[in-house]
């Protein structure tokens, strides 16, 4: 096998080339896409999963995987919906939000870190579980009418600049700061890489494992929030199959699925890509049924790119 | 006095020692930490009965037994990862609860372990100082200035050089080994004890290491030291504790123990330490390698291994041992040179080296050389599949009746070939690795480290195996960091520095004093 000039000890250097080949690429076949408008509408889109796969980060580095995340999000964002049409009021629409999420997380860390059932099949059945309940709590309609406190959330802006933008610099700054900055974030690289260190620091895996869970919920629940202003409505089926954009995300930006090792920026970079490659699309009036096949490939493409990279020494 | 809780008549010879110093204040009096009457059963094993021992501040204590002795266990009950069915812990004269490992740190007791407890994608910092990262001004967040900070005055004490900001998955088995020991060495240990901290270190790093224990003696560290070092034993021990089967067999004084006796107490009956051999007239040359240079850096490396030969490759931690072997077999790219299995010229793969009959035996048994999870029946056969089943339709009892022939043949013990290989000791999943490359007929081995982690009675049967397999007419090149198995074992060695073969010496010039003149920077 010859080995490509990638440099070796960068990261993800698949997801680099594949992002020069799009933009490149994008720009080219479309006169629309280098336009700052239409790039501030990929970062717009975009929000949204990066709110559920910055947390799929923390979880994948445990070794774990959450399935549930589109069903969880469709649950939450139907529910802080009623909530916001009972209530009108904005902090307990998105208290509603988060909490259901965080249930939903409860579920998934209790299933996995305390029964010890595989992250896989765990979260298989909360998907179901969770789909299942938003369809039941409202009989498989749209709720609308939300009131514009909440549709701020998306349309509105502070200061000229858009609050979905304002929501995931936060929610970047508050996930990095947790995964290098705190003893937690050590913990999630523990729980991933050796949990017997853990234990010998006299620190509860099953605690840290279940907070990473309850984590991963709460940031759907607040991704529902920023999707249900998007849509103007809670629907029960909004967000089904976001969990393969939210996982394909993560494993572009150069997290591996065992032993621990990840990347957050790499998460955001992966975002990214897929933003672009949906957007860029899109511009070329391409369905979405056939985008999804696209990621599949960029996935893989970018797998195969790094498979031919020179070993680290 | 029964001071360590002996029954009557149970010989302690060494039990009514005492520290030297020169102060006797109450302190003194009463030892560091003791135990008493300990017992453990796991389900299924008995892995400790009634075991009594005591620590003064300022002893080394040395503890002895082969695999399955029960030091792991009764260092586990140490540092709270398992907890005692009965029996007490006195520190300072005063009964102590360690029912988790925060409770023993509270107490000052640290442990260097040998599986390591290092996270491999945190850097160095980061794992010295896991779940004990100093806190900063802004509530939750590691203070990483101070992190780093305290980590260096660490590194430094201990003499290691290396970036804290490394991440530990980059670093040797060496390295993480020392940062194992930095990390106990953080936490300001009053008791600390010791899984073989040396079974990975060069002698240097060993030297260093012993100067480190010195000085933490001299500060009144109670040190609990398991070693399969004889040498070791004799130079550091103040006191020996013996263990075998989940006992004490006996704790002794260095100046009235023999090594042949400490082994007889050990293994409870006598093995020859001398590893004997039968050196024979060499045949015909199976491995020649000329001037191999490979990417891991290794250069010019010319070596011959013939017919019924023990081939050593010895030299510091570091200077390119297993990346010859790497090379040689085909695991790493090659940049010039050649090598030759039996006349022919080597293809430069991995599963070119398994069709020539050519086996790598690796150092880290447990990520290279077996499947944990899989049965020691499927683990025999991996590498003698396309040999064994041409047809590409696996035989159920062709596959059972070759596995079943090596078990019997290496003597692994084992419940039966349908027992998880993890389930196994250290001595056993070596001869399983082995045995896989003896079903697929190799007569050329490699062999990384062979008895790395293996207690005293198993290291002996490796070397009578692979004494077998000379025997046999195979030929075996072996990395070995013990220069004593070189010596006692080998035909011929080779001696590396830096990466390059700067000696070569006959059974006649073989000594651990000129491999370690060859071997050492001049």
């Amino acid at each position: 096998m010859t080995a490509l000039p990638l440099p070796t000890r960068m990261r993800a250097p698949g997801l680099m080339v594949a992002m020069v080949v799009m933009l490149v690429g994008f720009a080219v076949a479309s006169r629309d896409f280098a336009m700052p408008g239409n790039v501030l509408n990929i970062i717009m889109q975009s929000s949204v999963l990066l709110l559920v796969a910055l947390p799929m980060t923390f979880v994948i580095l445990t070794e774990g995987l959450d399935l549930s995340v589109g069903a969880v999000v469709s649950l939450c964002s139907v529910a802080l919906a009623q909530v916001a049409l009972a209530t009108g009021s904005l902090v307990m629409t998105s208290a509603a939000g988060v909490l259901v999420g965080a249930l939903a997380g409860v579920v998934n860390g209790g299933l996995i870190a305390y029964l010890r059932i595989p992250p896989f099949v765990a979260t298989l059945g909360t998907l179901g579980a969770a789909q299942s309940l938003a369809l039941v709590l409202t009989g498989g309609q749209s709720v609308t009418g939300l009131p514009s406190n909440v549709l701020f959330i998306y349309g509105g802006s502070i200061l000229g600049v858009p609050v979905p933008i304002l929501i995931i610099v936060a929610a970047y700054a508050i996930m990095h700061s947790l995964l290098y900055y705190t003893p937690f974030g050590s913990f999630v690289f523990a729980l991933g890489g050796n949990r017997e260190a853990l234990t010998l620091a006299g620190v509860s895996w099953r605690r840290m494992l279940m907070a990473v869970y309850v984590l991963g919920g709460a940031w759907a629940g607040a991704a529902a929030l920023v999707l249900a202003s998007r849509l103007s409505a809670g629907h029960p089926t909004a967000a089904i199959g976001m969990e393969f954009d939210a996982i394909a995300a993560v494993a572009l930006g150069g997290t591996s699925f065992e032993r621990g090792d990840g990347w957050l920026l790499g998460t955001l970079l992966g975002v990214a890509a897929i933003g672009i490659l949906r957007n860029g699309l899109n511009l070329m009036a391409v369905s979405s049924s056939v985008q999804v096949c696209c990621i599949g490939i960029l996935v893989i493409l970018a797998f195969t790119l790094e498979a031919f990279r020179a070993p680290e020494l | 006095m029964s001071i360590d809780g002996v029954a009557p008549g149970e010989p302690n010879a060494g039990g009514d020692w005492r520290p030297m110093t020169d102060v006797q204040d109450s302190a003194d009096l009463t030892p560091k930490l003791e135990l008493r009457g300990i017992s453990k059963t796991f389900p299924g094993v008995r892995a400790l009965t009634e075991v009594s021992l005591s620590i003064w501040s300022g002893e080394t204590h040395m503890l002895l037994g082969e695999n399955g002795a029960g030091k792991s266990t009764l260092m586990k009950v140490l540092c709270g990862a398992v907890s005692a069915d009965s029996g007490e812990v006195l520190y300072g004269g005063r009964p102590v609860r360690i029912a988790s490992p925060a409770d023993a740190r509270k107490l000052g007791i640290a442990v260097i372990f040998q599986e390591f407890s290092l996270v491999p994608h945190l850097d160095v910092a980061h794992n010295v100082f896991l779940g004990r990262a100093p806190r900063g001004r802004i509530p939750g967040i590691t203070d990483r200035s101070r992190l780093y900070a305290e980590t260096r005055r660490v590194l430094e004490l201990i003499g290691f050089d290396v970036d804290p900001r490394e991440s530990v998955h980059r670093l040797g088995v060496a390295h993480q080994q020392m940062v194992e020991i930095a990390k106990a060495l953080s936490q300001n240990a009053r008791i600390l004890v010791m899984d073989e901290p040396t079974a990975a270190l060069s002698d240097r790093e060993s030297e260093r290491l012993f100067a480190m224990i010195a000085k933490l003696k001299a500060d009144g560290v109670a040190i609990i030291y398991i070693s399969h070092r004889m040498a070791e034993v004799f130079a550091l021990g103040d006191r020996i504790t013996v263990l075998r089967d989940g006992r004490r067999v006996r704790t002794l004084l260095p100046t009235e123990a023999s090594p042949d006796e400490l082994v007889r107490l050990m293994v409870g009956r006598s093995v020859d330490t001398t590893y004997p051999r039968q050196f024979r007239k060499p045949g015909a040359t199976m491995l020649e390698v000329r001037g191999l240079s490979a990417v891991s850096g290794i250069s010019g490396i010319d070596l011959i291994v013939r017919e019924g030969e023990i081939v050593g490759l010895c030299g510091l931690v570091g200077s390119g041992r297993t990346e010859v072997a790497r090379a040689i077999f085909g695991a790493d790219k090659v940049t010039s040179g050649e090598v030759r299995v039996f006349g022919r010229i080597h293809p430069g793969s991995a599963e070119g080296s398994a069709r020539l009959g050519m086996a790598l035996i690796p150092e880290s048994r447990k990520s290279e050389g077996l499947a944990l999870i899989r049965t020691v029946g499927d683990n025999l056969l991996l590498a003698a599949l396309p040999q064994l089943f041409r047809s590409g339709l696996l035989w159920v009892a062709t596959g059972r009746a070759a596995a079943q022939r090596i078990v019997a043949q290496l003597g692994i013990v084992t419940a039966s070939l349908r027992q998880q290989a993890l389930a196994l000791s250290g001595g056993n999943q070596q001869k399983i690795v082995i045995g896989k490359w003896l079903v697929a007929r190799s007569r050329l081995f490699i062999f990384d480290e062979p008895t790395r982690g293996i207690d005293i009675g198993a290291k002996a049967q490796i070397f009578a195996l692979i004494d077998e397999l000379v025997a046999a007419g195979a030929g075996v090149l072996m990395i070995s960091s013990e220069q004593s198995e070189i010596v006692h074992v080998c035909d011929r060695a080779y001696v590396m520095r830096d990466k390059r073969i700067v000696g070569e010496l006959q059974r006649a010039q073989l000594s651990e004093e000129n491999i370690v003149r060859l071997g050492m920077q001049q």
